[in-house]
């Protein structure tokens, strides 16, 4: 009662004073807001002191899956980073804009030039699918800003844009580090050597940029470790029938199963296979291009259990990230605290894409110099959350190359948060990784 | 052989349900509504939600979907195809391209980006199969999905012949302004039938879910063959839909047999190839084809 007769009295007799006394607070409330955003802006104005770094992935569209997770790595690095980055004895603010591909090509394209052009970027990120790194790739070589980009086959980077086997190499501006064929080629033989087989492949590989590549480089290398390939040929993306491809892997008894499709067409043609009575043949399902994330994986149900993949990256990989200082299990486990959802490769792999831009950020002579930090990127050899990425020893000018680790989906144990569980199995493209589990027979 | 055949019938079946839909509101307003695989996918949406968070069975749900997704079309008349359609026949095309868009880009704001099935909740009935002799293998649920677009497709046309409703609906896909001065409210009979259509999306939403995987952004990918099927049995005729979903399913499974290049390009291969037949017309290209013979000679 005493408490309603108060407020009464503030209501009726207070009305006057208090309106001028919200202006006067709002004003010295606009000031004091104004004050510290003005200065920040000021910073920010000053092109010499900060920073500016573009980072472009895909995060929605078709590709999203590959993204999805880029927003809490971005988090954290912008958190590590708060207070700047100290590079030729000069501190620096650091911005970084981020940008979203829609998993479209050509809008990738635009958003480099955007960012050239209109953000004034000092260093270019891209990472995720030749869909996104070519092109951005591309803007950046033409503008003649330093590019480092991650996470697609480094020959379909190389080649696929022009570069000449033998020849110098043509890029002056984009460095690449990521896995290739050869990285497939290693993991491989050294999975399905795990298990006894009759050592025939049949492999599924589409008509694209990916399969085409893999077909024509990793299926001789793959003959030449003892392997018989049997390819019924390349078939368009979308298919919805695969009754030809299943009767030839049945006729010819292949053990040993390969595909790099895209994830609905595998969910397709698996549970087709497994209508035709072929999947209980099978005692190596490899799949690469799907299978890197835990929903592709928990969509098949039953038929996804103990399909073998490959990782670029695994949270049990023996590193720390530099620019956070996060271990691989502290990365995973933030990553499902925040979001209630399974860790996924992808996490790694941006987490060390950033990791070795702000490597080369912080040991170039002049981050501002442009030409200066190409060079740099070009010799750099740095630690990452994924391992070490050096570009002084590549097979060709311009490209690192990192491992590809055999893994497996197994079934999760009782009372897991998740339904799966991505073991590694081998590791015989980097010896420190880990292996955690033996490899199960599919069948 | 006898393999690709029997699979490409029973793909055709898939091809069929997944048009029905759109054939029947073609066949009603001549509106083709570009949002009809993206709808599919909101269905599928829908069951997989209340499988995963609920453990409720697909099939028992699908009239707890239906219901809904009947009521959606008819907003989606009131809202978007009776507006539109006052500003000619193009404007419901664009319109329900622009609501394709929406309803991706809604999906993905709602569910993120991760692929999801409803065959896991299904138990092993996604990839069970009756073995035939000649080392052929029938699955259970493309034979289901088949018989499943019979009834569809065979229920609306005894709908249309034997119901006043589809006397009215007939009545108004002949002559609008016909119908209305004999006293049938053509809006409302609009409205119906796309309620109808989008009845029909959901069990085309349950059999991709089931045989294939989803996302948000699955929808286009499965318009086109729906659409392709509409077009190669003839817009508008329901049995013809049947069979063009056959011809098309077929036509694939063969080109696949022949080279697995060959499934994708075969059924859009004869799917061009009858849009040309049906442009020109037999008599007209054997007319043609006649006086340019008589050019030469």
């Amino acid at each position: 009662m005493q408490e309603a007769n108060a407020t009464h009295a503030v209501d009726s007799t207070g009305e006057g004073p208090s309106r001028r006394e919200f202006i006067r607070a709002a004003g010295a409330a606009g000031l004091a807001l104004a004050l510290p955003g003005g200065s920040l802006w000021a910073q920010g104005a000053d092109p010499k002191n900060t920073l500016r770094i573009g980072f472009i992935s895909p995060r929605t569209g078709p590709l999203a899956s590959f993204g999805e997770t880029d927003p809490h790595v971005l988090t954290l690095v912008r958190k590590a980073l708060a207070s700047g980055l100290s590079s030729g004895g000069r501190q620096y603010a650091v911005q970084i804009i981020d940008r979203d591909t829609q998993s479209d090509p050509s809008r990738a394209s635009q958003l480099a030039k955007s960012l050239i052009n209109e953000e004034k970027v000092d260093l270019m990120l891209a990472i995720s699918t030749p869909e996104v790194v070519n092109p951005v790739s591309d803007a950046c070589e033409a503008a003649g800003v330093p590019c480092l980009s991650s996470v697609m086959p480094w020959e379909a980077w190389y080649f696929g844009r022009g570069a000449k086997p033998g020849a110098p190499s043509p890029y002056k501006w984009s460095f690449h580090f990521s896995f290739g064929v050869g990285s497939f080629v290693r993991a491989y033989t050294a999975q399905w050597n795990l298990i006894p087989t009759n050592r025939k492949v049949g492999v599924l590989y589409p008509n694209d940029a990916d399969g085409n590549a893999i077909r024509a480089n990793l299926a001789p290398e793959l003959a030449k470790a003892g392997f018989t390939i049997v390819d019924p040929g390349p078939y368009e993306n979308g298919t919805t029938d695969y009754t030809a491809q299943i009767a030839r892997f049945k006729a010819e008894k292949c053990e040993i199963f390969n595909t790099f499709p895209i994830p609905p067409d595998f969910a397709t043609f698996w549970r087709q296979a497994a209508q035709q009575g072929y999947t209980k043949t099978v005692k190596i399902a490899q799949l690469a291009k799907t299978g890197l994330f835990p929903s592709t994986m928990e969509a098949l149900g039953n038929l996804g259990f103990n399909l073998a993949g490959g990782a670029y990256w695994h949270k049990h990989f023996p590193y720390t990230s530099p620019l956070t200082g996060l271990s691989g299990v502290a990365l995973a486990d933030g990553y499902e605290a925040a979001s209630g959802k399974q860790w996924t490769q992808q996490l790694g792999a941006t987490m060390a894409l950033l990791d070795a831009g702000f490597a080369a950020l912080k040991t170039t002579a002049d981050p501002k110099n442009k030409a200066g930090l190409a060079k740099t990127l070009g010799t750099l050899n740095t630690d990452t959350m994924a391992g070490k990425v050096d570009f002084t020893k590549g097979p060709v000018p311009n490209v690192a190359v990192t491992p590809i680790i055999g893994a497996q989906w197994v079934k999760a144990k009782p009372g897991a948060k998740h339904k799966l569980d991505f073991v590694i199995t081998s590791n015989a493209d980097d010896a420190k990784v880990p292996v955690g589990a033996k490899l199960i027979s599919y069948s | 052989m006898t393999n690709a055949l029997l699979q490409g019938l029973l793909l055709g079946g898939y091809y069929a349900l997944l048009a029905a839909g759109l054939s029947f509101l073609f066949g009603v307003m001549r509106i083709i509504n570009l949002a009809h695989g993206s709808l599919a996918v909101v269905a599928a949406f829908a069951l997989w939600l209340l499988a995963d968070r609920y453990g409720l069975d697909p099939f028992l749900m699908l009239p707890v979907v239906m219901v809904p997704m009947a009521f959606l079309g008819w907003l989606l008349y009131r809202l978007v195809f009776a507006r539109s359609l006052r500003g000619g026949a193009l404007t419901p095309i664009l319109a329900s391209f622009g609501l394709a868009t929406v309803v991706d880009n809604a999906l993905f704001q709602g569910f993120g980006a991760d692929t999801r099935s409803l065959a896991p909740y299904i138990g092993d009935l996604a990839y069970e199969s009756w073995a035939l002799p000649g080392d052929i293998f029938v699955g259970q649920l493309a034979v289901l999905v088949f018989a499943t677009s019979l009834a569809v497709l065979g229920g609306l046309q005894l709908m249309l012949s034997a119901t006043t409703l589809g006397r009215r609906i007939r009545a108004a896909a002949e002559d609008a302004d016909a119908a209305g001065l004999v006293g049938v409210d053509t809006h409302r009979i609009y409205g119906i039938a796309t309620a109808i259509s989008l009845a029909t999306v959901t069990l085309a939403g349950l059999a991709m879910a089931l045989r294939a995987t989803f996302d948000p952004y699955a929808g286009p990918s499965q318009l086109i063959f729906a659409f392709e099927a509409v077009v190669i049995g003839g817009a508008g005729s329901l049995w013809g839909t049947l069979a063009g979903g056959v011809i098309l399913g077929i036509a694939q499974s063969v080109g696949a047999h022949i080279n697995p290049q060959g499934f994708l390009l075969a059924g859009h291969g004869v799917f061009l190839a009858i849009l040309v037949f049906r442009v020109y017309g037999g008599p007209a290209l054997a007319t043609r084809w006649r006086n340019l013979k008589g050019a030469k000679a």
